[in-house]
C-alpha cells in the first residue's frame, strides 16, 4: 500500500501531538500515550457451516487504562487494520477522559464480512474471539461494546463465553446488552438528552436564557427527536427541522416559525423516518429545500445528521443571529468552514462534547452490571445530567480560562487528565 | 285485464300438467326399481300407471312389445292420434312403447300430444333399455361370482373366460369383435395357421410385403360376427391355456374400455365436451391403470395434453413424462366451457397443473414435498371469451388492436364497461353457480391464463389483469361480482398496455384468447380483514447475490407478509424480505438498523366488510389484531434499541413493542425454506429449465400458485455476448458472480481510478470523491452513466475500501462495478452493493464485479485513464480530484459510439463494450440523429415538439422570461414514455411575474402529463420539471445554470416569443 495514502492511526497521532505540544508534555508521558500499551493480535478458527474451518485475524488494542478499565467496541469488518483500530482505541481513551468517566481507551476487531457468514458462523466467531481473550479482558480490566457491524446479540454470545470460561456471572463484562439481561433504561434517550444538557450549561453560562432561544435541527432521526423534546421542555422553540425524504433522495426542511409540535411531526413521519410532506403542508409548515435549516435567524444551530455538513460553501449562510452551534452529530464541520465559525465568535459545543451522552450511559449499564443492580429511567437521566453539565463547566471554565476554543479545550482536557492519571501512578 | 286472466289460466293448466307427467315418471322409475319383480311384471305395471301422465288420462292407453310379447292397457286399440318410442338396450332395439287416445281429443298448437308428453314417453323407453341391460349383466355377473367360488380351478378357467365371452355378447358386441382380432392376431404371432382363415384373410397378405405395398390392400370381406367369434375362440381353445386365455381377454377388454376416449380424441379437432365425457367413461370403466404404461395410454395422455394443455412440442415431450390420463380429472371435475368448445386451460393454468403433477410424482422420493398444495381452482376454457362476444355481438372488438395506441387507450375505459353491461352465455353463468357453490364464500381470485402469457417466451407479467374477489354477500351478489370480474378480465385483452406490449414483441397478429382461472384465495380471515400470513416468489437462479458465497443455483426468494401482489412487481416504496434458499443463514441486512429499514412496512389483504383489496400499515394491523394471528412470531420480531429476536407467540405486546418483519422464525424454525427449496429444484431439474414461482402459506401448508419459465422475465434473460467486438472497443470483460442482464445507450463512464484514490492520505479528501460521486449521480442523464471504482461502493467502516457513498449518491447510475485490483499481494473483498443492495434490487440496478488481475480478463485502463475528462468542465472546482475521478463522455471521445453491458450468467461472462448502434450525437445542433435505430422515438419527438411549442408561446414580456432551455433526456434525445421534460428558464421579472409564470407552466405541466398518459400509460402527475435560474445563478455558476454550455450534457437554447 501507498506510503502516502490515508492513515487515520498517523491522523491520530498528530493530533495527539499539535494538543501535547499545547500542554507542553514531557517526552516520556508522549512517548507512552501516543501508542497503545497493549495490543492482542490472534487467529480464531471457526467452524463453517459447511463443514470446512476458516481462520479469522483478531485484535484487541488497549490504548490506555490510567484512568480505569479499558473501554471501546469491537468491529467486525472485511478489512479491518490494526491502524485503524490502535486510531479508535485513543479516541476512546479521550472520550471517556473528557466526560471525565473512570474508564481507559480500547478497541477491537475481526478481519470478516459478517453479511456472509450466517448467525452460527457468527456465534462460533463471536466465543471463538472471546476463547483467545479471556484472560486480558474483564470487568475490571477491559470492557467490550457493540460496534461497527456488532450488536446486542453478538454481545450476549460473547458475555456468555467469557462467563462459562470464568465459572460466574459477570455482567459487568461488556455493554450494550439489551435491558432485561444487564443492559441499562435511557440509552435511547441518552445520546440526544445529552446533547440538551450541555446546551442548557452553555447557554447558563452565555447568559442566554433558554426560554428566549429558537432553533433549528438538521435531522430527525433518533438523536434529533429527543434533543427537541427535551429541548421544548426547557422552553425553547423550534422552528425548523431538516429531515430527508426517502422517495425523493433529498432533503427538506420544514418551518413554522411559531414552534413545532414534535408529537404531531413524529405522526406524520413514516417508517423511514420521512415527514410526509403534504401532510406537513397542512399542518401549517412551510417546506423549504434541504438546506434550508442552516439559513434560519435563530439563535442556536444543531446538525444532528451526518458528518461535512457546514461547509465553506455554506458557512457564510449561517445568520447573524446565531450564537451557539451544538454539535450533535459526528464532525458536522469541516475544518476550513470551523475557521470562519470561528471568527465569527459563533459558540460551538463541539461534537467530541455534545454527543458524549452515548458512551456515558454505556459507563452506567457497566457500574449497574457490576452492582446487579439496576436503575429506573429517572435515575440514568438525572445521573446523565449530572455528567454532562459537570463535564461541560470543566471544559467551558479551561476555554475561558486559557482563552481555547471550545474545540481545542475538549481536547486538552481530555488528554491532560490521561497524562495526569499515568503520573500520579508513577508510571512516567 | 282480460289477457292478463287468459295468461295466468294457461300458465296454470301448463303447470297441472307438468306436475302430471312428473308423478307419472316417479311411479315408473318406483316400478323399475323394485327387484323383486319380473320383467314381465314390471312392464304390466308401467302399462297401469302410464296413462295417468297425459292429458286426457281416461282416454289414453299404452302398450308395450318386448321379445315378441304385447303388454296393454285393457281397452287399447290402434287409433291414429298415436305416439311411439323405441326401447333400446345396448344399443340394440328390444321393443317399443306406444301410447294412444281412443277418441278424438282437443287438439293444441303442438299437436295432439304435448312436446313434453313425447319427451315423457321417450324417457319412460329409456328407462325399460337401461333396466334391460342391467338385469342381462346381473344374470352374467352372478353366474361368474357362482364360478370364483367353485374349488375345482382349472375348469373355472375356463368357465370363467366362457363367461366373459358370453357377457360380451349380451352386452357390447363392438367390443367382442375387437377382442375376436386380437385373439387372431395373437394366434398368428404364435403361428397358429388356422387363425388366418377366421377373418377370411390369408396370412400370406400379412407376411409377403408386411403391409409396405405401394398399392392399396383390397378389402376382405367380412363374414357373421357371432360366427367368427365362436370359430376364434374355438381355435384358441386348440392352443392356449385356459389361464392365459382368460388373462388375455381381461387385458384387451380393459384396452377396449379407452375405445370411445380413443375415438374422440383421434377424430379431427373433437369438442372438450366429447372428450369430457368420453373421459368420465373411461375413468369410471376401467378398474386398474394396465392402460397407464402402455403406448396407448401415453397415446391418450398426448392427446389429454393437446386438448386441454397445449400442442407445443417441448411441453408436450415433457408433460407427458409426468402426466397420465387419470391426472386429467381434476381438470374435467372444475372445467367451465361453452357446449362446442375446442379451448384449452391457457398458459398459467397449464403450468400450474403441471408443476403441481410434477410435485405430487416426486412425493415419495422427497418428502419435503409432502405437504404442498395447490388452491381449489376452476379453469374456463380460454375459447369461452370468443363464444361471450360472439353472444353479444361484440366481435368488432377484435379490431381493437389495430388501432392507434391512444384510441386504444381512451376507448378502453368504455369498453371495460360496455363489456360488463353484457352478460355471459347462460351455459357459462349456471357453471359458474356450480363452481361457487364448490368454492364456497372463502375469497376467491380470478387470474388470467391466456394463450400468448407464460407459452411464447413473452411474460405478459402484469399485463392482464388478476382481480381478487372477497366473495361475499348473497349468492346472485357472488355470482354477479364474480362475471363482472371475469368480463374485466377479458376486457384487459382489449387494453392498451398489452396490445402495446403484444405489438413490440410481433404478437399481434397471433390470435390471443384468454383462459381463466377462479382460484380460492391462500389465507385466514382475521378481524375484518382476509390473507395469508406470507406469499413470496421464487427463483430457482439468484441474478441479484448479495454474497460471494452464494450462487446463482442457490435461487432466490422474495417474501412479504399478507397477499403475494407486493413481492411480485418490484416496489418503490418499500422492501419484500430476500433469501437465498439453498444458503438461507446468508443474510441481506445484518445490521440491526439496516434489517429494520429494509423490511417490509406495509401488507396487501382484502377487506371482507368493504369488498376491496387494500394496502395497509403493518404495525397498524398488528396493534390492532396481532393477538387474533397464528404464528405471527414466526414473520416478526421484536426490536429493543439494537436487539432483534424472535418473540414468543405470548410475550408479545402488540401495542408497545416494535415489531419488525424479519421472517426469522419461518427461516430458522421451520421446514418452510427447505420444502420451497426442493419445489423450485424439483422443478427445475424435471421441467428441464429455471422456474419462477408464486406461493403463499396460510402458516400451516404451503400453496403453489404458479409457475412459469424464469427466463422470460425480461430483466433476467441472459444477453448474447457478441464475439465480433474490437479489442479497442472493448472497456472491460468479467467472468466471475456474472448475473443476467443487458444495459444499453450507456453514454458516460464515472471512473475512480484505484489507485489514485488509495493514494489520497486526507480523510477529507476521500470524502470529497463521495460527495463528487453525488453531485455527478444527479447531473449526468439518469440510467445512462456507469459507475467504475475500487473495492466497496458505498463502504461506511473504512473509507480506504471503497468510496464512501450512500443510495442517494449513486441512485441515476446504469450499474455499479466493483473492481477488485490487487494491492500489495491481497485482494480486497467487493461488497456486492450490500450496503444498499436491496435498494439496487428495487431499482433494478446491477452490481457487476470486475477482477483485472484475473487470467484472460480485459480491463481497458488505458481507455478508462487516458481518454479526455471532462470533470473540470463540469466541476471546475474539483479539477484537483482529476486523477481520481474520470468522467469520460463517451460518445465525444469516441466517434459517437455508446457503451453496452451485456451479461450472460449461463456462460459466466459479461463484457462492456463501445458500440455504433443506435444514437449518434450530431455536432452542428446538440440533438439527436438516428442511425440503425428501430426502437421507438416518439416519445423523444413528442417532448421536443411540445418543448418548442411551449418556449414559442410563453410570453416572455408578460412573464419576464430571457431564455428557454431544453436539457436532459429530452434534450439529448433519449426520453422514454415515462420522462418527464427538463426546462430551465432564465427569468429576471418580479416575484408576482414568479408566481404567474409558475402557475401557466403548472396548467401546461398537468395536461402534457394528461395526454403523455393517454399515448403512453405513464401515470404522472406533472410532466414538466422545471428550473428557475437568474443572472446571479449564471454569474455564480449555481445549480442549474451550469447546464447552459454543459459540456457532457448540454441545455438546448429554444426560441422564445
Amino acid at each position: 500500500m501507498s506510503t502516502s495514502s490515508y492513515n487515520p492511526y498517523e491522523i491520530a497521532q498528530q493530533q495527539f501531538d499539535s494538543v501535547a505540544s499545547k500542554l507542553d508534555l514531557d517526552a516520556a508521558t508522549c512517548e507512552l500515550l501516543r501508542q497503545p500499551m497493549r495490543e492482542y493480535h490472534f487467529t480464531i478458527p471457526v467452524k463453517m457451516d459447511d463443514g470446512t474451518t476458516k481462520v479469522f485475524k483478531g485484535f484487541r488494542v488497549q490504548h490506555n487504562d490510567a484512568r480505569g478499565p479499558a473501554k471501546g467496541g469491537i468491529r467486525f469488518h472485511p478489512m479491518e487494520t490494526i491502524d485503524t483500530i490502535r486510531a479508535l482505541s485513543m479516541w476512546m481513551t479521550w472520550k471517556c477522559s473528557v466526560v471525565d468517566i473512570p474508564l481507559g481507551g480500547g478497541k477491537g476487531g475481526v478481519v470478516c464480512d459478517p453479511r456472509n457468514l450466517t448467525e452460527r458462523e457468527q456465534e462460533r466467531l463471536c466465543r471463538g474471539y472471546v476463547r483467545q481473550l479471556a484472560r486480558n479482558v474483564g470487568p475490571n480490566t477491559d470492557v467490550p461494546a457493540p460496534d461497527v457491524m456488532t450488536n446486542a446479540k453478538h454481545m450476549l454470545w460473547m458475555l456468555d463465553e467469557y462467563e462459562t470460561i470464568h465459572g460466574s456471572r459477570n455482567p459487568g463484562f461488556i455493554t450494550g446488552k439489551p435491558v432485561g439481561m444487564g443492559g441499562s433504561l435511557g440509552r435511547t434517550e441518552a445520546t440526544g438528552f445529552g446533547v440538551i444538557y450541555v446546551l442548557n450549561e452553555a447557554l447558563n453560562y452565555l447568559n442566554i436564557p433558554v426560554e428566549n432561544t429558537t432553533a433549528s435541527f438538521q435531522g430527525f432521526g433518533n438523536v434529533a427527536q429527543y434533543a427537541v423534546r427535551l429541548y421544548q421542555q426547557l422552553g425553547g422553540k423550534v422552528v425548523a427541522i431538516s429531515c430527508w425524504d426517502e422517495a425523493d433522495k433529498k432533503a427538506y426542511t420544514f418551518r413554522k416559525l411559531d414552534g413545532m409540535d414534535i408529537d404531531a411531526l413524529v405522526n406524520i413521519t413514516d417508517s423511514y423516518g420521512t415527514i410526509d410532506k403534504d401532510k406537513a403542508k397542512g399542518l401549517g409548515y412551510e417546506v423549504l429545500p434541504g438546506n434550508a435549516w442552516i439559513e434560519q435567524d435563530v439563535d442556536i444551530l444543531i446538525p444532528a445528521a451526518l458528518e461535512n455538513q457546514i461547509t465553506i460553501e455554506n458557512v457564510q449562510k449561517i445568520s447573524k443571529q446565531v450564537k451557539v452551534i451544538c454539535e450533535a452529530a459526528n464532525g458536522p464541520t469541516t475544518p476550513d468552514a470551523d475557521k470562519v465559525i470561528n471568527e465569527r465568535n459563533i459558540f460551538v459545543i463541539p461534537d467530541f462534547l455534545a454527543n458524549a451522552g452515548g458512551v456515558t450511559c454505556s459507563y452506567f449499564e457497566q457500574v449497574q452490571s457490576n452492582q446487579n443492580y439496576y436503575w429506573e429511567k429517572d435515575e440514568v437521566l438525572a445521573k446523565l445530567k449530572i455528567k454532562m453539565t459537570s463535564a461541560f463547566k470543566s471544559v467551558y471554565e479551561l476555554a475561558e480560562n486559557k482563552k481555547l476554543r471550545m474545540r481545542d479545550a475538549a481536547y486538552v482536557i481530555a488528554i491532560n487528565r490521561v497524562a495526569q492519571a499515568v503520573k500520579s501512578r508513577g508510571w512516567v | 285485464m282480460g289477457n292478463e286472466n287468459i295468461g295466468s289460466n294457461n300458465l296454470l293448466d301448463i303447470l297441472k300438467e307438468r306436475e302430471k307427467e312428473l308423478n307419472c315418471l316417479y311411479m315408473v322409475d318406483e316400478i323399475l326399481e323394485n327387484h323383486q319383480l319380473s320383467i314381465p311384471e314390471i312392464l304390466k305395471e308401467i302399462i297401469r300407471v302410464l296413462p295417468s301422465g297425459w292429458r286426457f288420462p281416461e282416454l289414453c292407453r299404452a302398450r308395450i312389445i318386448y321379445k315378441n310379447h304385447s303388454y296393454q292397457s285393457p281397452g287399447f286399440i290402434s287409433s291414429p292420434l298415436s305416439e311411439t318410442s323405441d326401447i333400446k338396450a345396448d344399443g340394440n332395439i328390444a321393443g317399443n312403447i306406444e301410447v294412444v287416445y281412443i277418441k278424438e281429443v282437443p287438439k293444441t298448437d303442438e299437436g295432439y300430444f304435448l312436446f313434453k308428453e313425447k319427451k315423457l314417453i321417450k324417457s319412460v323407453a329409456d328407462r325399460i333399455g337401461q333396466m334391460l341391460v342391467y338385469r342381462q349383466m346381473k344374470s352374467v355377473m352372478s353366474g361368474w361370482e357362482d364360478l370364483k367360488t367353485n374349488p375345482a380351478a382349472s375348469e373355472n378357467e375356463v368357465k370363467e373366460w366362457e363367461f366373459l365371452v358370453e357377457f360380451l355378447k349380451y352386452t357390447d358386441h363392438s367390443m367382442l369383435l375387437h377382442i375376436c382380432r386380437k385373439l387372431t392376431n395373437y394366434l398368428l404371432i404364435l403361428g397358429v395357421n388356422e387363425a388366418s382363415e377366421l377373418f377370411n384373410c390369408s396370412t400370406n397378405n400379412l407376411t409377403d410385403d408386411g403391409g409396405y405395398a405401394n398399392y392399396p390392400a383390397a378389402a376382405e370381406p367380412m363374414g357373421d360376427i357371432t360366427l367368427i367369434c365362436e370359430n376364434a375362440f374355438n381355435v384358441a381353445k386348440k392352443y392356449i391355456g385356459a389361464q392365459e386365455l382368460k388373462n388375455q381377454i381381461k387385458r384387451w377388454m380393459q384396452e377396449e374400455n379407452a375405445y370411445s376416449l380413443i375415438k374422440v380424441i383421434g377424430s379431427n379437432s373433437p369438442s372438450l365436451h366429447n372428450i369430457i365425457e368420453a373421459l368420465r367413461k373411461f375413468q369410471k370403466s376401467s378398474k386398474n391403470d394396465e392402460l397407464l404404461f402402455s403406448p396407448k395410454g401415453r397415446w391418450l395422455t398426448v392427446g389429454l395434453i393437446k386438448n386441454f394443455l397445449s400442442d407445443k412440442p417441448d411441453f408436450i415431450n415433457i408433460a407427458a413424462q409426468y402426466l397420465n390420463y387419470n391426472d386429467f380429472n381434476d381438470i374435467i371435475n372444475r372445467i367451465i366451457y361453452p357446449s362446442d368448445s375446442r379451448g384449452r386451460i391457457g398458459g398459467k393454468g397449464t403450468g400450474l397443473f403441471l408443476a403441481n403433477k410434477i410435485l405430487k410424482k416426486e412425493k415419495d422420493n422427497l418428502p419435503q414435498l409432502n405437504s404442498i398444495k395447490v388452491p381449489k381452482t376452476w379453469y374456463i376454457t380460454t375459447d369461452t371469451i370468443t363464444k361471450f362476444l360472439h353472444y353479444n355481438d361484440l366481435e368488432e372488438l377484435n379490431e381493437q388492436k389495430y388501432r392507434d395506441i391512444q384510441e386504444i387507450r381512451l376507448e378502453y375505459r368504455n369498453i371495460i364497461q360496455l363489456m360488463k353491461s353484457f352478460s355471459l352465455p347462460p351455459e357459462i353463468i349456471n357453471n359458474l353457480s356450480v363452481a361457487l357453490d364448490d368454492l364456497g364464500d372463502t375469497p376467491i381470485i380470478v387470474r388470467s391464463s391466456s394463450v400468448l402469457e407464460d407459452q411464447t417466451g413473452a411474460s405478459f407479467s402484469g399485463k392482464y389483469k388478476s382481480l381478487f374477489l372477497a366473495n361475499q354477500g348473497s349468492k346472485q351478489e357472488r355470482l354477479n361480482a364474480l362475471q363482472d370480474a371475469i368480463i374485466e378480465v377479458y376486457a384487459s385483452v382489449f387494453g392498451p398496455d398489452p396490445i402495446q406490449y403484444r405489438a413490440e414483441r410481433n404478437l399481434l397478429d397471433v390470435h390471443e384468447e384468454m383462459g381463466i382461472m377462479i382460484q380460492q384465495v391462500v389465507g385466514t380471515k382475521i378481524g375484518k380483514y382476509f390473507f395469508p400470513l406470507f406469499s413470496g416468489v421464487a427463483f430457482s437462479n439468484n441474478e441479484y447475490r448479495w454474497s460471494p458465497r452464494i450462487k446463482r443455483e442457490d435461487g432466490l426468494l422474495r417474501m412479504v407478509p399478507g397477499l403475494g401482489t407486493r413481492a411480485v412487481d418490484r416496489l418503490t416504496d418499500d422492501f419484500p424480505i430476500l433469501v437465498s434458499p439453498q444458503q438461507p443463514g446468508i443474510r441481506v441486512n445484518i445490521v440491526p438498523d439496516e434489517i429494520k429499514r429494509y423490511s417490509p412496512k406495509k401488507i396487501d389483504v382484502i377487506n371482507l366488510e368493504n369488498n376491496t383489496f387494500e394496502t395497509i400499515e403493518i404495525s397498524k394491523l398488528l396493534k390492532e389484531y396481532g393477538n387474533k394471528m397464528d404464528n405471527i412470531n414466526k414473520i416478526v420480531s421484536v426490536m429493543e434499541y439494537d436487539y432483534i429476536r424472535k418473540p414468543n407467540f405470548f410475550e408479545i405486546d402488540f401495542e408497545k413493542d416494535e415489531l419488525i418483519v424479519t421472517f426469522d422464525g419461518i427461516i430458522s424454525d421451520s421446514h418452510f425454506i427447505t420444502q420451497i427449496n426442493t419445489v423450485i429444484r424439483t422443478l427445475q431439474e424435471k421441467l428441464g429449465y429455471a422456474v419462477d414461482i408464486e406461493f403463499a402459506s396460510d402458516g400451516k401448508d404451503l400453496y403453489l400458485l404458479q409457475c412459469r419459465p424464469q427466463s422470460i422475465r425480461d430483466d433476467t434473460a441472459p444477453a448474447p455476448i457478441p464475439q465480433d467486438v474490437l479489442s479497442k472497443d472493448i472497456v472491460f470483460t468479467a467472468n466471475r458472480y456474472i448475473s443476467n442482464g443487458l444495459i444499453q445507450n450507456i453514454s458516460h463512464i464515472v471512473y475512480v481510478n484505484p489507485e489514485h484514490y488509495s493514494e489520497l492520505s486526507q480523510l477529507e479528501d476521500l470524502k470529497t470523491v463521495g460527495k463528487i460521486i453525488g453531485k455527478l449521480n444527479s447531473f449526468l442523464p439518469k440510467r445512462q452513466f456507469i459507475l467504475i471504482g475500487p473495492g466497496r461502493w458505498g463502504s461506511r467502516g473504512d473509507i480506504k475500501l471503497g468510496v464512501s457513498v450512500t443510495y442517494a449518491d449513486i441512485c441515476n447510475t446504469a450499474a455499479l462495478i466493483e473492481v477488485a485490483k490487487k494491492q500489495s499481494g491481497y485482494m480486497p473483498e467487493l461488497s456486492f452493493g450490500t450496503h444498499f443492495f436491496q435498494d439496487l434490487v428495487e431499482a433494478n440496478i446491477r452490481v457487476l464485479p470486475l477482477y483485472p488481475d484475473n487470467e484472460g480478463i480485459i480491463f481497458n485502463e488505458k481507455y478508462l485513464n487516458k481518454s479526455r475528462n471532462t470533470l473540470k468542465t463540469i466541476f471546475p472546482e474539483y479539477e484537483r480530484f482529476e486523477d481520481v475521478v474520470k468522467v469520460i463522455d463517451i460518445p465525444s471521445v469516441s466517434d459517437g459510439y455508446n457503451m453496452s453491458i451485456c451479461m450472460n450468467a449461463d456462460l459466466s461472462q459479461a463484457i462492456g463494450f463501445l458500440t455504433p448502434h443506435k444514437i449518434k450525437l450530431s455536432h452542428k445542433r446538440r440533438v439527436v440523429e438516428y442511425e440503425d435505430y428501430t426502437g421507438d422515438d416518439k416519445a423523444w419527438r413528442w417532448r421536443y415538439h411540445m418543448a418548442e411549442q411551449l418556449a414559442a408561446r410563453i410570453d416572455s414580456s408578460r412573464f419576464g422570461v430571457k431564455g428557454f432551455y431544453l436539457f436532459g433526456s429530452t434534450g439529448s434525445g433519449t426520453a422514454g414514455p415515462g420522462s418527464d421534460i427538463d426546462i430551465i428558464i432564465h427569468f429576471e421579472g418580479n416575484d408576482t411575474q414568479l408566481k404567474e409564470l409558475e402557475s401557466w407552466l403548472d396548467g401546461w405541466s398537468t395536461s402534457l402529463a394528461e395526454i403523455n398518459y393517454m399515448n403512453t400509460g405513464y401515470k404522472m402527475d406533472k410532466i414538466l420539471d422545471v428550473h428557475i435560474i437568474t443572472d446571479e445563478d449564471i454569474n455564480n455558476k449555481d445549480s442549474f445554470a451550469i447546464k447552459i454550455n454543459h459540456p457532457a450534457d448540454p441545455a438546448i437554447p429554444l426560441k422564445i416569443s
